[in-house]
């Protein structure tokens, strides 16, 4: 087995690929090998997909052999399980859907699949992309590899697991209030979750319509780039989909930071912050200012009402859930079930006053980045939680450093600024102006390339 | 441990959780009251230490742009 394949970003897999030293068959095999001896423990994927993986190998070698440039040609992936995929079981991680075989793909599954990949399976999700799973659920929740007594983070539990176990290349996630960069943040990986609008999500079970954003986790900054290039754009079947025109997301990565105004938004985001991430932050920011940024405090009064963002999200999952919640109850696992009936319980009042809340919140954050290029704060307030804490049934739904960007809708990037004494993965959050992805990715990957957190590799 | 029916006006009651479940008409299972009541209230404080009188409306509801062809003046 081979750390140096099952590592490889996705521009050296496609350099070795060109050179012909290695092939996608080949890679496409020790990748399955290693799922086969790791996953057992992990608990990362939901359904293999050797057979097609092995197929979509064979056909990017023929591309390979034919000129083909595609970047994605031959990289391996896969797909978080509430993903439609044709042909292949897709279970949002309830017993509700836990044999259901869609007759098309996602958009997303499909832009993918057309750039070349290979599907190598889907990925465990939390429940709907919401309810962790306790013991006992259908479906056992993925483990960090870091640590696996602690949670990889959710929604996309099994993308942040595979990839920090060099399971895959890339994968996808989805993100309502974070389940892009938690797991990147929790799992040592890099995140995005573009501009509302950005990347389609048609073909995506929905949990709440105003906040679901599709997205790439991988474990570059640069990697997601590429993933992210061949993800993004107009979707007729999103009815959020915009028509602006697609960036060029790689050609930016080259100009470094210099010159570049980050904001560090000081109240909210470092309420209750672990002193560790604090640390690593600043030390981020100190990085990011040796590098030529200018960096400065802002402050965006309105932020401290963010966590009103739970109530359009209740509201909204529960519209989408009724029937199923009202008829067959049964089928959700519990914390889910209640998680979502949370959402009957707001009134109509209360919902209006929450987008209310969240107009303020655009407003004043668009007020503050015509001064700034990008905004910087901890992804998360602590490293990965233990299952024991998670699995209290008296834990509520914590505050998110993450949630006020979907609540803007802003592109915003997760990557790894450090680690705990106790080895797990810290994480740095930068958001930027809609449509502008490729400044986020700018300075993420100039931070990545001034530092080695990305280069560490869990114990598994 | 606090009572949680003796809390300021503007947190949620357990009896205030228990009556808006009446009118919604669906069951919470009785151990998960806790985790419900907390994630709601969590969720419902910015909204109640908030006057509505002064915060923006939600305007537009829906915005006409009109499509890209002649002397557009969008």
């Amino acid at each position: 087995m081979s750390d140096d394949i099952a590592y490889a970003t996705i521009r050296e897999l496609g350099t070795r690929y060109r050179k012909r030293e290695i092939s996608p068959v080949e890679v496409t095999r020790t990748l399955l090998e290693r799922i086969e001896k790791l996953d057992p423990i992990l608990h990362a994927f939901v359904t293999l997909t050797a057979d097609r993986a092995l197929e979509d190998a064979r056909d990017a070698e023929v591309a390979l052999r034919r000129g083909d440039e595609s970047p994605l040609l031959g990289i391996p992936i896969a797909h978080k399980d509430i993903y439609l995929t044709r042909g292949i079981r897709t279970t949002g991680g309830s017993a509700l859907f836990a044999d259901w075989v869609p007759d098309e793909d996602s958009t997303v599954v499909r832009r993918w699949r057309e750039a070349g990949t290979v599907m190598l399976g889907k990925l465990i999700t939390h429940e709907f992309a919401f309810g962790i799973q306790f013991p006992g659920h259908k479906f056992p929740a993925a483990r960090n590899p870091w640590n696996l007594d602690h949670i990889p983070g959710g929604s996309s539990s099994g993308s942040g697991a595979a990839l920090a176990a060099g399971l895959v290349t890339g994968a996808t996630g989805s993100d309502t209030g974070g389940s892009i960069r938690g797991p990147a943040a929790f799992c040592g990986l890099a995140g995005i979750k573009p501009t509302y609008g950005r990347a389609s999500r048609a073909g995506v079970m929905t949990l709440s319509w105003t906040l679901d954003h599709t997205g790439p986790l991988a474990r570059t900054v640069e990697d997601c780039a590429y993933l992210l290039q061949a993800m993004a754009g107009h979707d007729p079947a999103d009815p959020a989909s915009s028509t602006m025109p697609v960036g060029d997301y790689l050609a930016p990565l080259r100009r470094g930071v210099a010159g570049l105004r980050i904001g560090v938004p000081r109240n909210y985001f470092f309420e209750g912050v672990d002193t560790e991430i604090q640390r690593a932050f600043e030390e981020a920011l100190e990085t990011l200012r040796k590098l030529g940024a200018e960096v400065r405090d802002v402050r965006i009064p309105s932020m401290q009402r963010a966590h009103s963002f739970l109530l359009i999200l209740v509201s909204e999952a529960f519209a989408y859930h009724e029937r199923d919640l009202r008829e067959r109850p049964e089928l959700y696992g519990e914390v889910a079930r209640e998680r979502l009936l949370a959402g009957a319980l707001v009134t109509a009042s209360e919902y209006t006053q929450a987008q209310r809340i969240r107009a303020e919140i655009c407003a004043e954050t668009a007020e503050v980045m015509r001064d700034v290029d990008v905004l910087a704060t901890p992804t998360t307030l602590k490293p990965a939680t233990s299952f024991t804490v998670a699995h209290d049934p008296e834990l509520g739904f914590p505050r998110s450093n993450m949630a006020p960007f979907n609540l803007t809708g802003l592109p915003t990037l997760a990557l790894p600024c450090g680690f705990s004494s106790s080895g797990l993965p810290l994480s740095l959050q930068l958001a930027g102006r809609p449509f502008e992805e490729g400044t986020v990715l700018r300075v993420g990957h100039a931070y990545e390339k001034a530092t080695a957190w990305h280069t560490r590799r869990p114990p598994v | 441990m606090a009572d949680p029916n003796e809390l300021t006006p503007n947190e949620l009651t357990m009896d205030e959780l228990r009556e808006r479940i009446r009118v919604a008409g669906i069951t919470v299972a009785e151990h998960r009251l806790a985790m419900v009541r907390r994630l709601l209230a969590d969720a419902l404080a910015p909204v109640r230490a908030l006057d509505s009188r002064t915060i923006r409306t939600v305007e537009p509801a829906v915005k006409f742009v009109p499509e890209a062809k002649g002397d557009s003046r969008e």
